[in-house]
């Protein structure tokens, strides 16, 4: 992990979490994980778009949420040993990486891609490695038809979160504000109705 | 329908010869079973006259169906009637507020003609102030049951007619409503006025000005209280009151801002076995612990517990039907639950904070939980759930086990980057084919989640299911129309976020023969002309309606405030009362002259 911190350093992409939480003690074994994680992470969309949109004529605009490949153009990675590569995922579904991710390391490894002077480093798990090269491989033919409706989908997905009930909506506003204002022994008029 | 009916004359010589009509009036109040009464309503006039005479409560499913006017036209003896008007997904701030299902040309209706109505029941709808004076004035002396169910738009001020003039309600149930509070001498009226109160529900409604001396002098005149639900009222506040409501068997509500160990003094009526305490944590929970043996609902959604919690009072609750909490209770909660709660009926986990470490890290479900669950709960009926892990296995089981599920809903969150075993095809079709009981059914997945495949399983083995919910299932249009061959008894059909085209839409809707109702939001519109492609789902009786896209405001994963284009939705549904005439502005009724001509 002492290479991640290096790369933190490098972007200068060090982000602090707010400490407002009632379960502290799960928080501070955490936090290491999800400072190295989202910031590697935030590094994904912009770089990425530049490393591989570089050079190329017709650029995709990205959704919220989720990013794309440029897929039209194929670019040169550091050559990467045959053996590697194993038979690619059935459905090739894009990971939105900015999504600070709850698991465990050895599902990620470390892809690093060097472009036209820059360097890139994304902690990837093992399938969107593939799909990336395979990309870089077959460039644009295969992935157009299923990016067509993937396009669709993930465009929809920025757009159509996870609806979350109005009841429970409030019930956890309710609840942040009562973290915030309340100390769990307060005992004031005021807070009796 | 009508026009049938009018066709059989010829044979009534023949209905009235098999039986009399005085045999027929003794048996027909015995049919209550409401696709019994329409078929015994199309058998002929005579029997269509009989079932309107006798028929006593009616729910209408969606309000734009019909009218008040054939309501009355039909049903002019109507005991107790159903309206439901918004979009369910109101529910979720998806629809704009000011949508419709206004209770006003209802209320008139029954002002005027519905003598015998003596329960009356809204559902996402709105309602002014002037309706429940309206209502109060003229149908408060036979009132008994009244309830707005998440609905907007009155006051204390309307409330404070039911109070003073409805002497004879049993229940008033106002839960989750949007009610602006003014104060509380709404609730003084009621507690002066009224001895019969059965049911008290003011759950999630922010009612904050009731006095909780209003609440106790309710239970010493209504001996019969049986439910009481209220908002956020201090439960310290609430210790005489819980001492005079003897005949108490459910309380949900309250509020603990005081020191635990205060709440020890704290005793509940004997019978209660159904509760719901907001805000308790772990430091007053333990005042449930006497009685946790009782108790056949609980429900946490508003709890302050984390995963250790739930294990432990779970662990003592092992008469629970009835479960209502948030995803916090975790895999590890779930295994207590199977293990300990072998009659659980109703199994409801929402989806709680996932931002900021606001919630217990241990409180996520998979299909850990799922499976020890399917093992241990066998007399499962209904079964909603957040996941933020899946696999095919999980459903298997579920399909294997839980064979007397009639209600199933499943939420793949967006958390995880990998879900363990996508698509789901094997797992849904595996428990499409074995709980054949299921009549509601809800799916809520992301890209990936269910192959074209797949989606044809749904059509193929959900025979009885009535109502859907579906979200990111399939690929492609050639999914969804192999979808709309088969739900034959589908007639609610609900998506969101599909790849499909409106002209896909279209014709999946002529194809599933049950169909009366149809919400969509996220779909492939026709670039060129919005709406063009859905007139080939134009027919007699069919309203559609759009709701276009619109800004909106909403909170995201992080807890900040954030604008998001919502995308159109779709509105279709059959009425026999043509197209609306109250729009406001959010909504355009899709002109079908207009489509069809060009």
């Amino acid at each position: 992990m002492s290479r991640a911190t290096v790369e933190l350093d490098f972007f200068g992409m060090e982000k602090q979490i707010s400490a407002n939480s009632r379960f502290p003690k799960f928080l501070n074994r955490q936090r290491s994980f999800r400072d190295i994680q989202s910031a590697i992470s935030k590094i994904n969309p912009e770089l990425l778009k530049s490393v591989i949109a570089s050079g190329s004529a017709n650029q995709q605009s990205t959704p919220e949420n989720g990013y794309q490949f440029d897929s039209k153009k194929s670019f040169s990675v550091p050559a990467t040993p045959k053996e590697e590569q194993t038979p690619f995922p059935r459905l090739p579904v894009y990971y939105p990486l900015q999504r600070p991710a709850l698991e465990n390391p050895p599902q990620t490894a470390p892809l690093t891609i060097f472009y036209n002077g820059t360097v890139a480093v994304f902690d990837v798990p093992r399938d969107t490695a593939e799909s990336i090269l395979k990309l870089a491989e077959n460039g644009f033919s295969k992935a157009v038809e299923s990016t067509n409706q993937k396009q669709v989908l993930e465009s929809l997905e920025g757009d159509l979160p996870i609806a979350r009930r109005k009841s429970l909506q409030r019930f956890l506003e309710k609840r942040k504000e009562r973290l915030t204002s309340l100390s769990p022994y307060a005992c004031t008029p005021d807070c009796r109705s | 329908m009508e026009e049938e009916n009018q066709n059989s004359k010829s044979n009534r010589t023949n209905c009235s010869s098999s039986m009399s009509d005085v045999v027929l009036g003794c048996v027909m109040p015995y049919i209550h079973d409401p696709r019994d009464r329409d078929a015994v309503s199309l058998v002929c006039r005579r029997w269509y006259e009989l079932d309107a005479l006798t028929r006593k409560h009616i729910t209408i499913a969606f309000c734009y169906t019909t009218s008040p006017d054939r309501l009355r036209r039909r049903f002019k003896h109507l005991e107790s009637l159903k309206l439901k008007g918004k979009p369910r997904a109101a529910m979720f701030n998806l629809i704009p507020e000011d949508w419709g299902g206004f209770v006003t040309p209802w209320v008139n209706e029954i002002a005027e003609s519905f003598n015998c109505l003596k329960s009356l029941h809204f559902r996402r709808m709105i309602v002014t102030d002037s309706d429940l004076e309206v209502l109060a004035k003229s149908r408060g002396r036979v009132l008994q049951v009244f309830k707005l169910d998440k609905c907007s738009g009155f006051s204390t001020d309307g409330l404070l007619h039911v109070g003073r003039l409805c002497r004879q309600l049993r229940t008033l149930f106002l839960e989750e409503s949007s009610i602006l509070e003014k104060d509380g001498y709404w609730l003084h009226e009621l507690a002066l006025n009224n001895t019969v109160l059965e049911t008290l529900n003011l759950y999630m409604t922010d009612l904050n000005k009731v006095r909780f001396e209003d609440l106790e002098l309710i239970a010493k005149n209504c001996r019969n209280l049986v439910s009481v639900k209220i908002s956020d009222c201090e439960i310290l506040d609430l210790v005489r009151f819980f001492h005079t409501a003897a005949a108490l068997e459910e309380f949900c509500g309250g509020s603990f801002n005081d020191m635990p160990d205060k709440y020890s003094a704290v005793t509940f009526p004997q019978k209660l076995c159904r509760l719901g305490l907001t805000y308790m944590g772990k430091n007053e929970m333990p005042i449930v612990f006497p009685f946790a043996s009782l108790l056949k609902k609980l429900d946490l959604l508003y709890a302050l517990l984390d995963t250790e919690d739930h294990c432990l009072l779970i662990q003592k609750c092992f008469n629970l039907e009835v479960l209502e909490t948030r995803n916090v209770i975790g895999d590890r909660g779930l295994e207590v639950l199977a293990s300990s709660c072998r009659r659980l009926k109703r199994l409801r986990i929402e989806l709680g904070a996932d931002a900021q470490g606001m919630e217990d890290e241990e409180g996520v479900v998979s299909q850990r939980g799922l499976i020890a669950l399917a093992q241990g709960c066998l007399e499962l009926e209904y079964m909603a759930v957040y996941v933020s892990d899946i696999t095919n296995v999980a459903l298997e089981h579920i399909g294997a086990h839980l064979r007397n599920l009639n209600d199933f809903r499943l939420v793949l969150l967006d958390r995880e980057e990998r879900i363990t075993d996508l698509p789901l095809d094997n797992g849904v079709r595996s428990l499409l084919r074995q709980c054949k009981k299921l009549r509601r059914f809800a799916l809520y997945l992301r890209p990936g989640g269910l192959t074209d495949v797949g989606l044809g399983y749904i059509g193929q083995y959900s025979i009885n299911v009535r109502w859907m919910l579906l979200r990111y299932v399939g690929e492609s249009d050639e999914g969804l129309l192999e979808f709309s061959k088969g739900c034959p008894s589908l007639q609610k059909l609900e998506m969101r976020g599909c790849c499909f085209t409106e002209s896909a839409l279209a014709r999946a809707v002529m194809q599933l023969t049950s169909l009366r109702y149809l919400w969509v939001q996220g779909y492939r519109a026709s670039s060129s002309n919005p709406g063009r492609d859905l007139s080939a789902m134009v027919r007699p009786f069919w309203n559609i309606e759009l709701i276009p896209p619109r800004k909106v405001v909403v909170v995201n994963q992080v807890g900040e405030d954030v604008v998001v284009e919502q995308p159109a939705h779709i509105l279709a549904y059959y009425s026999l009362a043509g197209p609306r005439t109250d729009f406001p502005n959010s909504v355009v009724p899709l002109d079908l002259v207009g489509l069809v001509a060009t």
